[in-house]
């Protein structure tokens, strides 16, 4: 019989399933394991605790690597980074826009980095194309006019929500599942073995037994927590990084600093924003995501040297994801840190290292290459199972998810429907311009699943503009009271959750314009809707659904 | 006051509800008077409403006394009451005669309760005729709350069914909006002047007619009719037999909106001058008196003379204050020294979630320090300028989205500062 770890009361488990492969973690690493099972014949199931991309995946500047960041000090990232950048503009491109990359020192950096970086860029294959000053600038007028050097690399901006939904669905189509809210509490191990997993329906606390012949761990910043459910010691290192996403795109480019790797070195172009990144803050927990005021300084300040006059536009947002740094035990020597571990990835054989069959984990390593990150895992698994099937995930086109054709856009497509009476209905939101039959939409598709307004969201970027939701929030309250029949009580319950979760990202962020927003926000929520006294005596929304919170891109 | 060489006496910097009633209150006492604003008050993003003291208990103004005696920095006490009481009649004289009178004022002295557009309760002393029209206080019957099918800023089910959660027995209707449904992008404003419209009114009243019943009062939301409002209000109340009220909704308000406008015309029928869309970007000072302020224009500035000068310039919202990243706040147009919650940069300004029950601390502790004649202080508490006073939120000493005053706070305020720069 198998041996709970945990202490979980067996009668409260009301269903049990079983599957080959169980893929915990939906984002980019476990969407890409998921579908790389159901190409090579594996019935795989994936489950997150969360909705997909709320972790690390979610949490990030948007960029997708030419590897150029890495040229200077970490060449097998370098490499990793550039194949598989190129393979994801093959088979996703509807996740990716081709933003091309910049890389600029200017006269305050180390003059002799960039021959160092280059020559890294030519022994990783990464074409790294010089340019005048001149010719930078006629491409990207805000740039600084102080130029030392200037590379064009092939960096690109990468949507992981339609990345990992077009990994899931693809997967789907081959008769592999994903679960989310679904928080594993205990692995089923017995003896040597890890043979499943007890998960807990984070919004309904239904518990159920899922069997499986082998676990793959992909919870990034999670992994420790998860692998320990199974008596297992990974030993992760938690570095945090701030990101401000600016209420214009400023640059079409990604504009890179041509120095060693630093806070505050990044600008990304991504839909209507541009994000800028980042810090690297050494944390003891899979979840800090705090911002602290000198980071938002730090990121302004840096940015403003290759963009001038860039701190001072509107800020709309920030957030802060979690990378998970594993270094193996034989690789570290005494105390190391953040930016100097290596962002290469590590698929840790459970049966190879511990003797304990059935798990496989993998962590570390980026977005960019959570392809090639998947390949491993799954191979990893494979050879447990027995399965000779080789990877061919990088030989053909993604479909383009469904997700994503609600979702994908330019603001300016949505805009030009719109006064084409191609998008009718009323605006909801007029920031993001999502219309109530796009949300009525939206809450259908979620059927009798429980659906709060962060999830919407995420589908259609409802509130993710200017004001924050001041104005679309008790909208969307108010359409999903009619739609889900909720009480009024409930509506509150879930504007509640709403502004707490939006206001998260904006705080580090509240001065000059974005304040008065907020203030705005404020007088709306108070003075004209009485929210702040409504929600006295009503009992906070379930702490699970309000923790699915940030997801990148303001 | 001695006769100036200026083309005005006194020069009114801010449109908002202190601005306009300073500048009335001047030009009642014979001033000549320029307004110059940037832009509108805070007043067309509120309610409509005026809050004194939303949380008094018994009688308002004597509660607010009492706030004023424990809180000896917040604009009450430093007004005085006199200047509250005088404040508010002045708004309610002037109200009347531009024909958007307040409904009179509860005998007893207490606030009304007003729904709000979620269903909650909002407690303000004062309230426009058909915004107070909604007092629930004893309703004694159900209440029908109609809204408009497919607008997209009004929701009767939410409104109705929180009221019937705190005792109020009420029910939904949705009715359509005369000719089509809403357009994609319609705001109060529009459906406000789509009211003015009789026939559409005709049509709704139509459909509304067999919904009411035994109810006691009918709300709407607050887009009864723009230029027409007082017609609108009266038709609907013949038409359903009983008290019909407004339910503010998202800015900018139209009940709002018609108090400004209204009091802008009213200066412009008595030859004050108004100038809205004008920068005030520097003061002109001599020696402690300040002689004139210089407004943006194309590629340069014009300077305006007069002899004393009312600042409600309005706090951080409205733009009297400004901030910005490293935590540094300023008055911009004349350099005033600004307090601010006390911690390094911006670490002290705001609590961890949006809706704390005692609200951010930087919109109570940021703002100018003035003495009882509304004159801006230095740090050591002298008067900074013998000519100039300050008004409204541009003030220290209280948050006007926590403490149930932010109306109250400007019409003392406002009343004060004219009153001690027309003695000066």
């Amino acid at each position: 019989m198998a041996c709970l770890i945990g202490l979980i009361a067996a009668e409260i488990i009301v269903t049990t399933t079983s599957v080959d492969v169980l893929v915990i973690g939906g984002g980019a690493t476990g969407a890409a394991a998921l579908y790389d099972l159901a190409r090579r014949g594996v019935r795989a199931l994936l489950v997150d605790q969360l909705d997909f991309t709320t972790g690390t995946s979610g949490r990030y500047h948007g960029l997708l690597h030419s590897g150029g960041r890495y040229a200077g000090h970490d060449l097998e990232t370098a490499k990793e980074c550039i194949v598989e950048n190129q393979i994801l503009r093959r088979i996703a491109p509807f996740a990716v826009e081709d933003t091309g990359g910049l890389f600029v020192a200017t006269p305050v950096d180390p003059a002799d980095f960039p021959a160092r970086w280059l020559d890294g860029c030519t022994k990783a294959g990464i074409p790294a194309e010089p340019l005048t000053p001149t010719q930078a600038r006629a491409e990207e007028p805000a740039l600084t006019p102080h130029i030392s050097a200037v590379y064009r690399v092939p960096d690109a901006s990468v949507d992981s929500f339609d990345l990992i939904h077009g990994l899931v669905e693809a997967a789907r189509s081959y008769g592999s599942d994903a679960w989310i809210y679904q928080r594993v509490i205990a692995l089923l191990r017995e003896g040597d073995a890890v043979l499943g997993a007890t998960l807990e329906d984070t919004r309904t606390g239904e518990r159920r037994t899922v069997h499986a012949a082998c676990v793959i761990n992909a919870t990034g910043p999670w992994a420790g927590v998860v692998a320990g459910l199974a008596g297992l010691d990974v030993k992760i290192l938690f570095s945090r990084g701030a990101m401000i996403a600016m209420n214009t795109r400023w640059v079409n480019t990604i504009v890179n600093r041509l120095r060693p790797a630093d806070d505050g070195d990044i600008l990304v172009p991504v839909g209507t924003v541009c994000v800028l990144g980042t810090t690297s803050v050494t944390t003891d927990r899979p979840d800090d995501y705090r911002i602290e005021p000198w980071e938002v300084t730090k990121i302004l300040a840096e940015a403003d040297v290759v963009v001038p006059g860039i701190r001072y536009g509107r800020a709309l947002r920030a957030w802060a994801g979690v990378r998970p740094l594993y270094e193996p035990p034989e690789v570290t020597r005494g105390e190391v840190e953040g930016r100097a571990v290596k962002r290469t990835f590590s698929v840790i054989d459970h049966a190879e290292r511990d003797g304990v069959r059935g798990l496989v984990t993998v962590t570390g390593g980026k977005l960019t290459t959570c392809r090639l990150m998947a390949e491993k895992a799954v191979d990893a698994a494979c050879a447990q199972l027995g399965v000779k099937v080789p990877c061919s995930t990088a030989d053909e086109v993604l479909p383009i998810p469904a997700a994503a054709s609600r979702r994908y856009h330019r603001l300016d497509h949505r805009l030009h429907r719109l006064e084409h009476g191609e998008m009718p209905g009323a605006l909801i939101c007029e920031c993001e311009l999502v219309t109530r039959p796009q949300l009525e939409a939206a809450i259908a598709a979620y059927g009798e699943q429980p659906v709060a307004l962060d999830d919407l969201r995420r589908d259609l970027r409802l509130g993710m503009g200017p004001c924050q939701a001041g104005f679309c929030g008790v909208r969307a309250a108010g359409i999903l009271q009619s739609a889900r029949k909720l009480s009024a009580e409930q509506a509150v319950q879930a504007l509640g959750a709403f502004v707490d979760e939006r206001f998260r990202g904006v705080r580090p962020l509240l001065w000059g314009h974005q304040l008065r927003q907020l203030y705005l926000d404020e007088l709306i929520y108070r003075r004209i809707l009485g929210l702040d006294g409504l929600l006295e005596g009503i009992p906070a929304t379930p702490a699970t659904v309000a923790a699915a919170e940030e997801v990148s891109r303001g | 006051m001695a006769e100036s060489r200026h083309s005005a006496d006194v020069i009114v910097i801010g449109a908002g509800l202190s601005g306009l009633l300073a500048a009335v209150h001047a030009v009642k006492r014979g001033a000549r008077v320029r307004l110059i604003a940037n832009g509108w008050g805070q007043q067309i993003v509120s309610p409509g409403w005026i809050s004194v003291f939303d949380r008094a208990d018994g009688d308002v103004l004597a509660a607010a006394q009492r706030h004023a005696v424990v809180q000896p920095d917040h604009p009450y006490a430093l007004a005085g009451q006199e200047a509250l009481v005088n404040g508010l009649a002045l708004l309610q004289e002037i109200a009347a005669e531009i024909g958007e009178p307040f409904a009179p004022p509860r005998l007893d002295g207490r606030n009304l309760r007003l729904p709000t557009m979620l269903g909650g309760m909002q407690t303000p002393l004062l309230a426009p005729q058909g915004i107070a029209n909604g007092d629930l206080t004893d309703v004694d019957g159900p209440v029908l709350i109609v809204g408009f099918d497919g607008w997209r800023d009004f929701y009767p089910e939410m409104v109705a069914g929180n009221l019937s959660r705190q005792g109020i027995a009420a029910r939904a209707v949705s009715v359509a909006l005369g000719s089509g449904r809403p357009g994609w992008d319609e705001w109060p404003a529009d459906l406000a002047r789509r009211l003015d419209d009789p026939a559409v009114r005709a049509a709704i009243v139509r459909q509304v007619q067999p919904h009411v019943k035994d109810a006691v009062k009918v709300g709407f939301p607050a887009v009864l009719g723009m230029e027409r409002h007082a017609e609108v209000l009266r038709e609907f109340q013949t038409a359903l037999g009983c008290p019909v009220f407004e339910i503010p909704v998202l800015p900018p308000s139209p009940a709002g909106t018609r108090l400004s406008n209204g009091l802008r015309r009213w200066l412009l029928r008595q030859q004050a001058r108004v100038q809205i869309g004008h920068a005030v970007v520097r003061a002109i000072v001599e020696g402690r008196r300040c002689v004139g302020v210089e407004v943006g224009a194309l590629g340069h500035t014009n300077p305006f003379y007069a002899d004393v000068f009312v600042l409600a310039t309005g706090g951080l919202y409205n733009g009297g204050i400004q901030s910005d990243e490293t935590g540094r706040l300023w008055e911009p147009i004349f350099g005033f020294p600004v307090s601010g919650p006390p911690g390094e940069g911006r670490t002290g300004w705001y609590g961890e979630r949006l809706l704390v029950a005692e609200g951010h601390p930087i919109y109570r502790e940021s703002g100018l320090r003035v003495n009882a004649q509304m004159q801006p202080l230095d740090v050591e508490g002298a008067p900074l300028l013998e000519n100039v006073f300050a008004a409204g939120h541009l003030l220290a000493g209280f948050n006007p989205l926590t403490d149930g005053c932010a109306e109250g706070v400007a019409l003392a305020t406002a009343y004060k500062a004219a009153c001690a720069a027309l003695a000066g």
